[in-house]
C-alpha cells in the first residue's frame, strides 16, 4: 500500500509536470505548420489540418478558406487528440476488467471497471470539450453550425454514444441494491457498449457522406516541433490517469476497509449490549 | 384428504440409477417455453395490444407534430425515421412487459430450478418478442404507410420511386430481430432495478444506436428509391446483419451471467 | 443409504461481505430439516446454494441426492423441488397449463396422468381449467405444492412457505406436508419456531453464516434450543 501511494504520487508529479511542459512547447516551440492543399491568404489561415468539407465553409468571395482562429485551433490539437485517445484505451480497460469480474466474481476487478468507467466519462467530457472548442476554432463559422458536425462525424457520433454510454452505466448502477447483482449487471453492460463503440463508428461513417474530421495530420506526419509536445502530452496524460486510477483504488480499498470495522464494532456493541 | 401419490416408490433411489429418468430435451424444453408465453398473450393479450395501441398513438403525436407542415412538405423523405422510431418506442414497452410476466411471482426461480440450459431460456425469450414485434408491426406500419407515405407519394410522384414493400419487410425484420435479441438481455437486467422502464430506455436506445442508424438509411433508400438504391439498400442490411450476429452472440454468451446471481 | 445432504465448508461471499462461512454438515435421507436463525443470517443463501440457484463460492463443496451441485446441477434439478412464499406460477395460465408446462420442462413422459394425479391429491381437480389468477391464497400454495411435486424430487426445500397464509390455507398446508413427510427428504427454512421444531427431525440454527447449532431433534434439549435461538436472534436483531 505504501509503495502503490509513493508511486502514485511520483507519477502524478511527472504528469503534472509533462503535460504542462506540452502545454509551454505548444505555444512557443511548435511551429505552425503548412499543408499543401492551401495556399495564398495571409494571417486566417489554418494551415495545419485538413480542410473543413465544401457544406461547412464559410465561402470569402476570393476563394479562399477563411478560419475563425487557427492559431487556437493548433494549440488545442495537442490536448484533444491524447484526451480522446486515452479516454477509448480506459474504456477498453474497464471493460476487461468488467469480463475480468465476470470470470473471477471477485469485487476488486469490479471496483476496478467501476473506476475505469469513471475515468472514462471524466476523459470523454474532456474529449468532447477540447473537440466543440477546436471545431468552433477550425472548420465553423458559427455555433449554429455545430449541430451540423455533431450529425456528420463519425468521431463526434462514436464520443457522443460513449458518453451516453457511460451515463447509463451510473444510472443503472444506482439503481441495483444488491451488490452482486449491480456488479454483475454493470459488467454486463461495460462489455455489451464497448462492442457497440466500432460499430458506432462504422456506421456512422457507412451511413454519412460528409467526412469532415481532420484526419490528415496524423497521415501526413507533424514537424519534429509539433511532434514532441503531442507525445509529451500523451505520456503526461497517462501519468496522470494512472496517478489517478492508483488513488482511487487505495481509497476505495480502505473505504470498503472502514464499512468493514464498523459492522465489526456495530456487532460488538450489540454483543455487550445482549 | 386423499393420499398423495406415492412419490416414495421412486425409480430412482440412487444417484447410479438415473438413466431411467426420461431424457432430457432442449428442443421439448424451448417449444414449452413458446407455447407457454403464446398461451398467456391469447389469454390477456397484454403486450400486442399493449404496443399496438402505443404505436397507434405515435401516429396521432406525428399527425399532430406534421399538421403545419402543408402539401408542398415531402414527407417521405423522413418517414424512415419516423417508422424506426416509432417502432424503437412500442418495443421497448413490450420488451418491459415480457419480461415482468417472469418477474412478478418468481417465476424465473422456478424457470431456474428446472433442469433447462440457460440459453434455451434466452433463445426462447428472445423467439416470442421477435414474435410479438413482428404482430404489432404487421398492425401498424400499413397504418403508417397510408397516413404519412401513401398521400405523400400521390403528390411528389416522378421525384420519388419507392422500392418493392418486401424490401422494407426484410429491413423490418433485421431490426426486430437485433431489437428481439440484445433487448431481451437488457430487459432482464432492467426487470431487476429500481424504475424498470426508465433503466430499459436508458440502456436499450445507445445500444441499438448503430443498428438504428443504418436501418433508417436501408428504409429510407426503399421510400425514396432512386438510381442505385438497391446498393444502398443491401450494404445496409449487410451491416445490419453483422451487428446482430455479433450482438446477439454476445447477448447469449452474457445472458447466465444476469441469471446465475 | 447414502447422505441426502453433505455440505463440507460451504461459503459464500462478496468480497469481505460473508453469507455463509464455511458450513458443514449431512443430513440423512428422509429426514426433515429445520434452518433458523435471524434475518441475514444466511438461511435463505444456504437453501438457494443447496438448490443450485446460487453458487458456491471458494472451496466448499455440497452434494444433494449425491450429486455434486457446482458440477452435476443440471442432474440434481430434476431431483429436487422447491416450495416458496412465492407462488412461482403463471398467473395468466390456467392451473393445468401451468402443470404441464412444468411437466414439459422437466420432460416427464406420461404428463396427462402425473398431473391428474396432483390435481387430485392437492384437491384442485374441480378447478384445473381456471386462471391461476382468480384463485385465493391458499389455492395457489396447494397448486405450487403440486408443481413442486410433480418431477417427483427427492428434496423438498421449502422457504417460509407459511408466511402470507391465512390460518385455513396454514392448515391444508400443514396436513399436505404431513401426508408427504415419509416420502421426501426437506429442508424448511422458517421464522416459526415452534411450526419448524414441529416437523423436523433436525433442527440447525445459522448466525451471521455460521453454524450455531446442528442437532437431532429427538436429542434435542427443548427449553436449552429455544434459549440459543433467543440469544442468537437476539442479537441478529439489535
Amino acid at each position: 500500500m505504501r509503495t502503490e501511494l509513493k508511486i502514485a504520487l511520483v507519477l502524478a508529479i511527472v504528469g503534472g509536470v509533462l503535460t504542462t511542459a506540452a502545454f509551454v512547447m505548444a505555444f512557443t516551440t511548435a511551429a505552425m505548420q503548412h499543408h499543401n492543399t492551401v495556399v495564398n491568404a495571409p494571417g486566417f489561415i489554418d494551415t495545419v489540418y485538413e480542410i473543413a468539407p465544401p457544406q461547412l465553409q464559410p465561402n470569402p468571395p476570393d476563394g479562399t478558406v477563411n478560419y475563425h482562429n487557427p492559431w487556437f485551433s493548433q494549440k488545442i490539437f495537442y490536448f484533444h487528440v491524447p484526451i480522446a485517445q486515452l479516454s477509448l484505451l480506459v474504456f477498453a480497460l474497464a471493460a476487461l476488467f468488467a469480463g475480468m469480474f465476470l470470470k473471477t466474481r471477485d469485487p476488486k476487478y469490479d471496483i476496478r471497471s467501476r473506476i475505469g468507467m469513471e475515468t472514462t466519462l471524466i476523459f470523454t467530457i474532456g474529449t468532447m470539450i477540447s473537440g466543440s472548442m477546436w471545431t468552433r476554432a477550425s472548420w465553423i463559422s458559427s455555433w449554429g453550425e455545430m449541430g451540423r458536425v455533431l450529425l456528420s462525424e463519425p468521431r463526434l457520433v462514436t464520443y457522443t454514444v460513449m458518453l451516453m454510454f457511460v451515463v447509463a452505466y451510473f444510472v443503472l448502477r444506482k439503481s441495483v441494491e444488491d451488490e452482486e447483482k449491480r456488479a454483475s449487471y454493470s459488467a454486463v453492460f461495460t462489455i455489451l457498449a464497448f462492442l457497440i463503440v466500432p460499430f458506432s463508428f462504422a456506421y456512422t461513417r457507412l451511413t454519412q457522406q460528409i467526412q469532415a474530421h481532420p484526419t490528415d495530420v496524423l497521415q501526413q506526419g507533424m514537424d519534429t516541433s509539433n511532434l514532441i509536445p503531442f507525445i509529451v502530452a500523451i505520456i503526461g496524460m497517462m501519468a496522470l490517469g494512472y496517478a489517478i486510477y492508483i488513488l482511487r483504488v487505495a481509497e476505495e480499498k480502505k473505504r470498503a476497509q472502514l464499512e468493514h470495522i464498523k459492522e465489526d464494532i456495530e456487532d460488538k456493541l450489540a454483543t455487550l449490549a445482549h | 384428504m386423499d393420499r398423495l401419490p406415492q412419490t416414495s416408490v421412486q425409480e430412482t433411489p440412487t444417484p447410479d440409477t438415473g438413466s431411467t429418468l426420461p431424457k432430457l430435451s432442449g428442443w421439448r424444453q424451448y417449444k414449452a417455453l413458446l407455447r407457454k408465453d403464446i398461451a398467456q398473450e391469447f389469454r390477456t393479450k397484454e403486450m400486442v395490444t399493449s404496443m399496438g395501441l402505443y404505436g397507434m398513438l405515435v401516429l396521432v403525436i406525428y399527425y399532430i407534430a406534421l399538421s403545419q407542415t402543408g402539401l408542398g412538405f415531402d414527407i417521405t423523405r423522413i418517414a424512415a425515421g419516423l417508422l424506426l422510431l416509432m417502432i424503437v418506442f412500442t418495443s421497448m414497452l413490450g420488451l418491459n412487459r415480457s419480461l415482468i410476466h417472469e418477474h412478478d411471482q418468481g417465476q424465473l426461480e422456478a424457470l431456474l430450478l428446472a433442469p433447462i440450459d440457460r440459453p434455451i431460456i434466452f433463445l426462447a425469450k428472445a423467439t416470442t418478442n421477435l414474435l410479438f414485434l413482428v404482430v404489432v408491426q404487421l398492425v401498424v406500419v400499413p397504418f403508417f404507410y397510408v397516413m404519412f407515405v401513401a398521400g405523400s407519394l400521390t403528390i411528389h410522384l416522378g421525384e420519388v420511386t419507392p422500392g418493392p414493400w418486401w424490401m422494407l419487410a426484410i429491413a423490418l425484420l433485421l431490426g426486430s430481430i437485433g431489437i428481439a435479441g440484445v433487448g431481451t438481455l437488457l430487459a432482464t437486467i432492467s426487470v431487476n432495478t429500481k424504475g424498470r422502464d426508465f433503466i430499459l430506455a436508458v440502456l436499450f436506445i445507445p445500444v441499438m444506436f448503430p443498428l438504428l442508424l443504418v436501418l433508417v438509411s436501408a428504409v429510407n433508400a426503399v421510400i425514396l428509391g432512386g438510381s442505385g438504391y438497391e446498393a444502398t439498400f443491401w450494404t445496409m442490411c449487410a451491416a445490419a446483419m453483422a451487428f446482430n450476429a455479433v450482438m446477439i452472440a454476445a447477448a447469449y454468451a452474457l445472458y447466465e451471467f444476469i441469471l446465475g446471481v | 443409504m447414502q447422505p441426502a445432504i453433505v455440505a463440507e465448508g460451504v461459503s459464500r461471499s462478496f468480497g469481505a461481505r460473508k453469507a455463509l462461512d464455511k458450513v458443514s454438515f449431512e443430513l440423512p435421507d428422509k429426514a426433515f430439516l429445520s434452518i433458523f436463525g435471524p434475518n441475514g443470517a444466511g438461511k435463505t443463501t444456504l437453501l438457494k446454494i443447496l438448490a443450485t440457484l446460487l453458487p458456491i463460492t471458494g472451496k466448499g463443496t455440497a452434494q444433494v441426492c449425491g450429486f455434486d451441485v457446482k458440477h452435476d446441477a443440471e442432474e440434481l434439478r430434476r431431483r429436487i423441488g422447491l416450495i416458496s412464499h412465492n407462488p412461482l406460477l403463471y398467473r395468466d395460465l390456467s392451473a393445468e397449463e401451468n402443470l404441464q408446462f412444468f411437466a414439459e420442462l422437466y420432460c416427464i413422459s406420461n404428463p396427462e396422468q402425473r398431473i391428474s394425479e396432483l390435481l387430485e391429491a392437492v384437491e384442485l381437480k374441480h378447478r384445473r381449467y381456471d386462471v391461476v389468477r382468480g384463485f385465493s391464497r391458499g389455492m395457489i400454495q396447494r397448486l405450487s405444492i403440486a408443481r413442486a411435486l410433480l418431477p417427483k424430487p427427492q428434496v423438498l426445500f421449502l422457504d417460509e412457505p407459511y408466511s402470507g397464509l391465512d390460518p385455513h390455507a396454514f392448515d391444508i398446508l400443514d396436513s399436505l406436508i404431513e401426508n408427504i413427510r415419509s416420502e421426501h427428504t426437506f429442508v424448511m427454512v422458517s421464522h416459526d419456531l415452534d411450526k419448524g421444531l414441529d416437523l423436523a427431525s433436525h433442527a440447525l440454527i445459522l448466525s451471521r453464516g455460521e453454524i450455531v447449532l446442528y442437532d437431532r431433534c429427538d436429542q434435542l434439549d427443548t427449553t436449552a434450543f429455544r434459549q440459543t435461538y433467543r440469544d442468537v436472534v437476539g442479537l441478529g436483531v439489535s
